[in-house]
């Protein structure tokens, strides 16, 4: 099965709506437009659609099919790893295609991450929410009642441990939020594009949850974002040339559904995403040219690439400094703007960027870009990987 | 002021009930095994089995980490912000989290903690942790510095 899954498939479409913070549109408006969008990039029709993977809430597959008019669904599943699930989503695409279960996968995101809290006083109200899966019952129990009620919140609990026990200097997560800050410049769709960011900015800004600053904390965003998978065989028959999902994995801590309680707080799921997925993709991290890495806090980030193999751990801060991670850098890192300025569409809007830079069709496009990885991150630890790749 | 509450069911909420009747910090134990652990399982992950009963632990444990919360979207806990929640490692081994009376800038990774218990419900008991003191080893007063739940 591992040799006939991996390079068998590939990206064909995307979608995605502006990010904003206040739309006048239903989130379910959203994740339809930016579906529709991703399957008529692809050059099909919903007809063409029969496997579908909803967002985690909001949205179910049999409604999304009714709107959109896919009339036969011959597969789909729920992917609950909160952002994690955009990305570990394409495994199963891959799985349900190179399987023959279906041919034409459509994943889609979409929320209103912004609007929920804060509507506007003329907006269509909505009673639907986000599946907040086993995180769910940790937070309601054990965390809320301690004053715990954020993501910002609950991985401070690590965080904290990660800053002290390696003496991670400010400079590094400074050095993360002003990259992603910059490059949302170059974005058409940034939140962020025309709200460039300083250091002196950065400092000034007040803690959130410590040792998070505001500007550690991603954007809250209303948007949707959609893919669409088919078969490498077909996606050579379409229009844009074929984005290869090359390998992929998900991981989770043990255990996974709290944080207290995991021998190692700074173990998190992609530590064990990571070696599956290059394994399984058959390239290394120094491949690379292209990261797009789940960014909801700056620190986060910097875990990541130490899972990932970039850095030792501890070690993220070199990596992250000088350049490195910014356009024109060896390792061009949310080239989009990411979470943090682009706008929080749980990381399928780092799959859709992944895609353009593949293409050759990014705003902020990375010369030659041949080979993308993609982290998804989320449900208080869980991690996903995707490698995607020129088709050669 | 509002502050949250939970209502907790299963084998929760049987900890919170235990932990109510004996007035003091319970931890889940395996019966087969003896092995500890938090937050309650149905089955022992050393040796599956599905005996376990709630036993007083000795109340003495150390800070693992620690959040800083800044800001909060519970007001009760906001009119105390920035206020810290310790992550305990109890010398048994399991590790849960605590409110706490004292300011974070006196908290240290590392640091002896004494734990205690305040029931909130019927159905629900709050942990607290404050520094180990040899003068008050058993009754740290959780309103030194202001309690989100007053």
């Amino acid at each position: 099965m591992g040799t006939d899954l991996w390079g068998t498939t590939a990206i064909v479409g995307v979608g995605e709506t502006d990010y904003v913070r206040g739309s006048d549109r239903h989130v379910c408006d959203l994740i339809l437009d930016a579906a529709m969008e991703a399957i008529t990039d692809a050059g099909l029709k919903p007809a063409d659609i029969n496997g579908i993977i909803p967002p985690p809430g909001y949205m179910s597959t049999e409604e999304i099919a009714a709107h959109l008019g896919v009339p036969d669904v011959a597969y789909h599943v729920s992917v609950l790893m909160g952002g994690a699930s955009p990305t570990a989503s394409l495994q199963t695409a891959a799985m349900a295609i190179a399987g023959g279960l279906a041919d034409n996968v459509l994943v889609c995101m979409g929320w209103n991450g912004y609007s929920a809290l804060r509507p506007k006083p003329d907006a269509r109200p909505t009673k639907r929410v986000m599946n907040l899966g086993p995180m769910g019952e940790t937070v309601r129990n054990h965390y809320a009642p301690y004053g715990l009620m954020s993501a910002a919140q609950h991985y401070s609990l690590y965080l904290r441990r990660y800053v002290e026990t390696f003496g991670i200097p400010e400079d590094a997560a400074a050095a993360v939020a002003i990259a992603c800050r910059n490059h949302a410049q170059l974005n058409s769709k940034a939140l962020m594009r025309g709200a460039p960011l300083s250091r002196a900015d950065y400092d000034a800004a007040p803690f959130i949850a410590e040792p998070l600053r505001k500007f550690d904390c991603c954007v809250e965003t209303d948007c949707a974002t959609a893919v669409v998978v088919t078969s490498l065989e077909r996606a050579r028959d379409l229009v844009h040339p074929a984005v290869v999902y090359l390998g992929g994995a998900e991981g989770h801590p043990e255990p996974a559904d709290e944080i207290a309680n995991r021998a190692n707080l700074l173990e998190l799921g992609i530590h064990r995403a990571a070696p599956r997925a290059f394994a399984r993709a058959g390239v290394s991290p120094h491949d690379i040219d292209v990261l797009e890495i789940y960014d909801c806090f700056t620190y986060v980030v910097l875990l990541q690439l130490e899972a990932l193999g970039y850095a030792e751990p501890g070690g993220a801060p070199a990596f992250v400094a000088n350049g490195n991670i910014e356009l024109g850098g060896r390792f061009p890192l949310n080239t989009h703007g990411g979470l943090l300025s682009q706008g929080h569409c749980w990381g399928l809007n780092h799959v859709v960027e992944a895609t353009r830079q593949l293409r050759g069709t990014a705003d902020a496009q990375v010369t030659d870009a041949e080979l993308a990885l993609v982290t998804g991150y989320g449900d208080l630890g869980d991690g996903s990987v995707a490698i995607l790749g020129r088709d050669r | 002021m509002r502050t949250y509450v939970p209502t907790p069911e299963w084998i929760v909420l049987d900890w919170h009930h235990a932990c109510i009747a004996a007035e003091l910090l319970c931890i889940q134990r395996c019966t087969g095994c003896g092995r500890w652990r938090h937050p309650p399982r149905r089955f022992c992950p050393a040796c599956q089995s599905d005996q376990a009963a709630f036993e007083p632990v000795t109340g003495s444990g150390s800070v693992l980490s620690f959040a800083v919360s800044h800001r909060s979207l519970d007001p009760g806990w906001q009119a105390h912000a920035p206020y810290a929640t310790l992550l305990v490692e109890l010398d048994e081994g399991p590790r849960l989290l605590a409110a706490t009376t004292t300011p974070p800038g006196e908290i240290r990774i590392g640091q002896r903690l004494a734990v205690r218990t305040e029931a909130l419900s019927e159905n629900f008991v709050l942990v607290w942790a404050d520094p180990a003191s040899h003068d008050e080893p058993t009754s740290m007063a959780p309103r030194a510095r202001g309690n989100p739940h007053d």
